[in-house]
């Protein structure tokens, strides 16, 4: 929300205890994953089994050295958005908070999805989570990768004609699984397409991943 | 036999299994378009259709299930190839055999608005090409379903474009609802309102987790009941399902105690399951299910039993209310959610809603408001109109079953509206008046409500669905019959068994001390059999009239539900910061007290000229704010607080200067807009609240906005400056095709863009005249553009 280091005061933490509860009360976190082989190709990435093509530079450099992925998506489903919904009908300040908070916990939920591979997949390095639409891959296969998934079925994320996933609180993301080690210098704002606009860059901060 | 006969015939009807599991056995990759096998692999379909004909099924499912526009736009087929070619195949498979053929309708795969942008109507646009293009088969299913909402336009677009008989299900999970939030017993009433042949759920879980779903399903359904569970459930990693062949059809038969009539296979299952199934059924009765279905209304996630009283809050109606009114004139939709939601939080069941005024296109203002409120509310809804053609638009909208107020029992009336209420499967609240007026005794009120449920069964109509209305006069008009009214409540709820319903707060018109005789009044009807008050939930004593009523007659338990609401009166009152005296406007509004800030203009506003309060206090303490925030002294939150106090204050401000008779503040009008495609609207609601709050009259369009309604309302209104918002790389060129609209059009306006996304350059580049880097940025625009 802005703050950075300071200290929200009191009524604004209250609040935003306000918020978290009435997302928990309601809320459905749900992911779901699935682990590919995958093969480079001309344009991008084969998913192995099935017809999707990871497009573009940037998910190859992401990709390279892994022989694995796993395709996850996540959502903190429908009923997150009308908790914003109504209160952006009533309240903004609300309204911001529970939209802040949500964006948080969804990204939470692929935290633990992370960790389930890391887990699983114990004896193999893995990279951070790249989403379409990052770098050159296109927001356009959106809609092919939810149906590998059959996120539709298994857990009600869908794309709007424009990509845009719905509920809106919600992310797809790919994990490139190698045999080796990941260099560092392959994770970074080098490949983020938020970097012109980042809040942490301006502030001279980073995000983490 | 037709699928109709079937079900009257035979114990069980025998579906197949899986499509998609079996097309991927042969060759099919994820995420490949399976509907394109028809055309590409169609000795694949006859393969898989003939098994499971050989294995025992009475219905087989077409390969149509993702056949719609939308998701066969990426494979260059039509829908009508795709569903005419499935259908062909399945044809030919049942050929020599009793087999039926299902056309098999998935959901679209879009989500509906407000979460989605895919609007009611293009949904059923979307299934009646598909149903149309699959009239050869023998019934239509819709399955998988997780939104009522697409289940209905699905359901109107097949019984309005074909005569087939209709199956749906939808997909449950373990917590009993549907992925968007469904209720069971909500899916029930609303498709069997809409005449479905039969109801139940397919995929979800396996047969034996789906247990309580489908005991539910039975006893809030008297269609025949459907299960087409999963093999189990997947492995994570592996997604294969746990439940073998025999395992299913033992966990299916413990099913039939409950009532089941209809059963198949979902994910995972094959041939071996039917063919499971159909031993096990062997031999096997139907078990004939007495259900009664209650009054009752419901949206799709909140089912309200009339078992009790339940309040029908009435203030969504613009009679007698300048505000409300001034609402509806500028379409103003979030004035009446808050309506909503304040009633809701004060003890309101169900709403009432009014939106008729001479001045505006009532039946699009509906439209629009049923909308909305279903966005964010979850109770039901309570239509209100006098026009057919508005009452029909609602009902299409709704989603689940609403209450129709009213019909009456002059012959045109109950011509025209019935037949609505037995089309979309509502319920209607009766009004004990016709050609003649309203009655003065009880005895001909009753002979009315007698009347009105005749005629209502006579289409078809539940008894149970029909509300009596037995109209209150008012008490200073007309004192002697006041207990003619009581009266009549009383002998319809005792004589006819029909729920009541009641308009409480007339029977004071023209007295003082109105709330006196309100809550006595309600009392005394409730008392009388009175089940359903409409009446204002935010008046304390009315509320609290209906939950000591409960409390009383040994309805509310324990006294529940009126500890839970009056019990902590005792405790220590919540601490208030400051003490009253010390707090003036600035203060109010740089610490967030929008209470207090009201307080305060409604006090100031006795002795002090609006413009005033507005331009020497309001606006000062919003740019305090609006620099502290610049300096990272305050942040968004508490930004966008300040806002909120000061929104408070107009409100008051606004009352105030509809009730002298005057117009409202403007300071000038702005459009606001979150591009065609984007559905981010977040910023572009801060940016609202900010500039209504400097007096600026914001117009605003919402999200996924086409280019055309920017300019067309842009001109209508005579607007002079245009927000536009993006959050999106992808969406940015929207920003730019509006631009450029606008401008084509001569437009005499300016405009700002901003967004996630937004650099000043682009900016510049798609032709904006202003970058605004936040909302603050942008009521400094407004300022620069205005003059002000």
């Amino acid at each position: 929300m802005g703050y950075g280091s300071t200290a929200p005061d009191d009524s604004i933490l209250s609040m935003m205890d306000e918020c978290e509860k009435a997302l928990l009360g309601v809320i459905k976190p749900c992911a779901i994953y699935h682990v590919f082989d995958i093969q480079p190709c001309d344009d991008g990435v084969a998913v192995c089994g099935t017809s999707l093509v990871l497009k573009g530079k940037a998910v190859s450099e992401h990709l390279a050295g892994c022989v694995k992925c796993v395709m996850l998506a996540a959502t903190l489903s429908a009923q997150a958005d009308r908790v914003i919904r109504r209160y952006e009908a009533t309240d903004m300040t609300r309204a911001v908070m529970a939209d802040f908070l949500a964006s948080a916990a969804v990204e939470q939920v692929c935290d633990m999805v992370d960790e389930q591979v890391r887990n699983e997949f114990s004896d193999h390095f893995q990279t951070w989570r790249f989403s379409p639409g990052y770098g050159d891959l296109p927001l356009d296969i959106q809609g092919e990768f939810l149906d590998v998934l059959q996120a539709q079925k298994r857990i009600g994320l869908n794309a709007t004609g424009n990509n845009i996933l719905t509920p809106r609180k919600s992310v797809t993301a790919v994990i490139g699984l190698s045999d080796h080690d990941i260099p560092k210098g392959r994770q970074g704002c080098a490949a983020c397409n938020m970097r012109e606009v980042c809040q942490f860059r301006k502030r001279g901060d980073h995000c983490g991943i | 036999m037709g699928f109709r006969e079937l079900l009257k015939n035979k114990e069980f009807v025998i579906l197949d299994g899986a499509m998609g599991t079996m097309l991927q056995a042969k060759g099919l990759k994820m995420g490949e378009t399976p509907e394109v096998m028809n055309i590409e692999r169609p000795e694949w379909l006859l393969d898989i259709h003939r098994q499971y004909i050989e294995a025992g099924s009475d219905v087989i499912y077409a390969n149509t299930f993702g056949a719609n526009r939308h998701k066969l736009a990426k494979c260059g087929f039509s829908v009508d190839k795709i569903i005419g070619e499935g259908i062909k195949l399945a044809r030919k498979a049942v050929e020599g055999t009793d087999t039926l053929v299902a056309l098999d309708i998935g959901s679209i795969g879009q989500m509906l608005e407000p979460t989605g942008t895919l609007k009611f109507e293009e949904a059923y646009d979307i299934f009646k090409e598909m149903v149309i293009a699959g009239r050869e088969a023998d019934l239509v299913v819709f399955e998988t379903m997780t939104d009522l909402y697409e289940l209905k336009a699905a359901i109107l677009a097949a019984k309005e474009n074909c005569d087939l008989p209709i199956m749906c299900t939808m997909t449950f999970e373990e917590n009993m609802r549907t992925f968007t939030g469904v209720d069971i017993s909500a899916m029930c009433l609303t498709a069997e309102g809409l005449g479905v042949d039969a109801v139940g759920v397919n995929c979800s879980l396996g047969p034996k987790e789906l247990y309580p779903v489908v005991e539910k399903i039975c006893r809030w359904t008297k269609l025949p009941v459907v299960v087409k569970p999963n093999a189990g459930l997947p492995d994570p990693v592996t997604n294969e399902y746990n439940c073998s062949a025999e395992e299913f059809a033992e966990f299916a038969e413990a099913l039939i105690p409950l009532g089941i009539k209809v059963i198949g296979g979902c994910c995972g299952t094959d041939p071996a399951y039917i063919a499971s199934l159909k031993k096990m059924l062997d031999g096997k009765k139907y078990v004939q299910r007495d259900v009664h279905i209650p009054a009752v209304c419901c949206s799709a996630t909140d089912v309200v039993v009339i078992d009790q009283p339940r309040i029908i809050g009435e203030r969504i109606n613009p009679t007698g209310k300048k505000r409300f009114k001034q609402a509806l004139l500028e379409g103003d939709i979030d004035y009446i959610l808050g309506q909503a939601i304040e009633q809701i939080d004060a003890g309101a069941d169900i709403l009432d809603v009014n939106v008729g005024l001479p001045a505006i296109d009532e039946k699009a203002m509906m439209v629009r408001a049923v909308k909305a409120l279903q966005g964010v509310v979850d109770v039901p809804l309570q239509l209100d109109s006098t026009i057919p053609e508005v009452m029909e638009a609602a009902l299409r909208v709704y989603n689940g079953k609403p209450i129709v107020n009213s019909v009456n029992a002059e012959e045109k009336s109950l011509n025209t509206v019935l037949p609505l209420v037995k089309k979309y499967g509502a319920a209607v609240v009766g009004l004990t008046l016709d050609e003649n007026g309203i009655p003065k005794t009880a005895d001909e009120r009753f002979k009315l409500a007698e009347k009105i449920l005749h005629r209502a069964m006579a289409i078809g109509i539940r008894k149970e669905d029909v509300y009596i209305d037995c109209l209150t006069l008012t008490a200073s008009a007309e004192q002697e019959n006041v207990m003619q009214t009581v009266n009549a409540v009383h002998r319809v709820k005792e004589e006819l068994g029909l729920r009541t319903v009641l308009g409480v707060s007339n029977i004071s018109f023209g007295l003082p001390s109105r709330e006196i005789v309100n809550h006595n009044f309600l009392m005394m009807c409730l008392t009388s059999g009175l089940d359903l008050p409409i009446m204002n939930p935010n008046i304390a004593s009315m509320t609290a009239t209906v939950r000591a009523y409960k409390l009383l007659t040994n309805i509310d338990k324990n006294s529940v539900e009126f500890i839970a609401h009056y019990g902590g009166d005792t405790s220590s009152p919540a601490p208030k910061a400051e003490k009253k005296s010390d707090v003036d406007l600035p203060y109010a509004i740089e610490h967030g007290l929008k209470g207090e800030g009201a307080e305060i203009t409604a006090k100031l506003l006795e002795t002090t000229d609006s413009m005033v309060i507005i331009n020497e206090m309001l606006v000062p303490a919003l740019d305090k704010a609006g620099e502290q925030f610049e300096k990272g002294k305050i942040f968004l939150p508490q930004l966008i607080q300040t806002a909120g106090v000061a929104q408070a204050c107009f409100e008051v401000i606004k009352q105030k200067m509809l009730a002298d008779g005057g117009s409202s503040v403007s300071k000038g009008k702005i459009i606001l807009a979150t591009v065609k495609g984007d559905i981010h609207d977040i910023g572009k609601n801060i940016v609202k609240v900010l500039l209504e709050n400097y007096g600026y009259e914001v117009i605003d369009l919402g999200k996924d906005v086409d280019y055309q309604t920017v300019v067309d309302a842009a001109i209508e209104n005579d607007v002079h400056l245009v927000g536009l918002s993006a959050l999106m790389t992808t969406t940015l060129v929207s920003m730019e095709e509006t631009i450029k609209l606008l401008r084509a059009n001569n437009v005499d306006c300016k405009i700002m863009v901003g967004g996630a996304v937004v650099t000043p350059d682009y900016a510049e580049q798609i032709g904006a005249d202003f970058y605004s880097k936040d909302a603050k940025q942008s009521v400094d625009i407004a300022r620069q553009v205005f003059g002000n």
